[in-house]
């Protein structure tokens, strides 16, 4: 690889944008398109090829016209905000980031949301809303909202809802959930939006701890990651 | 009497008016204060006159009582002193401690007696004048 591209291909990385390195196998010539903010003049049919290995999340070879093409997709972490600096968060943020994910929990109850008990996992006490749009949300950001209280929870999944997030999810009874949903409909949400919202939130393994709780809710981002809804098996 | 019940009418309406709610553009005093147990965050800017507060506004990020608060100050925080809401802010709290509501000006903070029994709530009730305590402060150095 030329130097020129390592270093382009660096800093994509360092700045967290997605990017798809192109080399020609027979040539060894390589390129870098960034799948979702396409440099002008490149083959519309490269670029849709690397859209489509970005968006599954795998690196895949490509028959263009002038010859196999080998994709490799590098894409930023995904990113989890936790909204709820409570018992499963704690468990939550450490086992999302030994699975490689970027985590943020967000809390502006400043007594939940300290230093010690999340020790080693980025911590906010902004509102949830604030905290979203300061990171802005994006088709590789998960939500899970979990304080118990609607006054914080709610604006998160508002601005949840509003966005790409490949996984918004709410910890809560069904007849929290069934609450919920009513006050998001009278805010306009039509039905179709209120179903992304997985409640009550994770895998239903019988989870009884706060870890277990964690583990079934980590199960089913990568589920949501990798196996979304009408599409193949990422 | 449960927590649902001090939302009564008077503290929805309060909350909805929402007096003073914004920013000021040259503020002589800011300040920010929250409720690290729950989360309500109130951040108040004043403009001092003669002792007096000319203007102040407020954001809120907070439950209803904290809300209702705040639009009482925007209303009723114009033209007091420093001393008068630091008076008002403790017959406030002495009012939620058992005491009869405070008399004068800001008797309207009778509103409030029901938050008495839910003792978690009160301090939603007296964070706004907290804040514009502190930013009265600020303004006044």
């Amino acid at each position: 690889m030329k130097p020129e591209l390592l270093s382009q291909l660096l800093a994509d990385v360092e700045q967290k944008r997605s990017v798809v390195l192109c080399t020609d196998l027979a040539s060894g010539a390589a390129r870098l398109v960034h799948p979702y903010a396409p440099e002008a003049g490149v083959d519309p049919a490269l670029v849709a090829a690397c859209r489509e290995a970005a968006d599954a999340d795998r690196s895949q070879k490509w028959d263009g016209p002038g010859g196999t093409v080998f994709l490799r997709v590098f894409h930023p972490p995904v990113r989890l905000v936790v909204v709820g600096a409570v018992h499963i968060a704690q468990s939550l943020g450490r086992m999302a980031q030994l699975a490689g994910y970027d985590v943020l929990v967000v809390d502006p109850r400043r007594a939940f949301a300290t230093e010690q008990r999340f020790l080693g996992i980025p911590l906010s006490t902004e509102w949830p809303d604030e905290a979203l749009k300061r990171i802005g949300v994006d088709r590789r950001t998960a939500v899970v909202t979990m304080t118990h209280d609607p006054k914080i929870d709610d604006p998160a999944l508002v601005a949840a809802l509003r966005s790409d997030a490949f996984y918004v999810g709410a910890l809560g009874s069904k007849k929290t959930q069934e609450a919920r949903r009513e006050r998001l409909r009278r805010q306009g949400f039509p039905e179709a939006e209120l179903a992304r919202i997985c409640g009550p939130v994770g895998l239903p393994i019988g989870a009884v701890s706060p870890g277990e709780m964690a583990i079934s809710i980590l199960s089913q981002l990568v589920e949501k990651l990798r196996k979304p809804a009408g599409s193949k098996p990422a | 009497m449960s927590a649902d019940d001090i939302y009564h009418d008077a503290l929805v309406r309060l909350s909805r008016e929402a007096t003073g709610a914004g920013r000021l553009e040259a503020p002589g005093g800011t300040a920010v204060v929250d409720n690290p147990l729950c989360g309500d965050r109130v951040t108040v800017d004043v403009r001092l006159e003669g002792g007096k507060v000319a203007a102040l506004a407020h954001e809120v990020r907070g439950c209803l009582l904290c809300q209702a608060s705040a639009a009482i100050l925007g209303r009723l925080g114009p033209g007091s002193t420093g001393e008068e809401i630091a008076a008002a802010r403790e017959g406030l709290v002495a009012m939620l401690d058992g005491a009869p509501p405070p008399a004068g000006r800001f008797a309207e903070l009778a509103v409030f007696e029901p938050v008495r029994s839910v003792k978690s709530r009160r301090r939603c009730a007296v964070l706004p004048f907290e804040a514009l305590g502190e930013a009265i402060a600020r303004a006044g150095r």
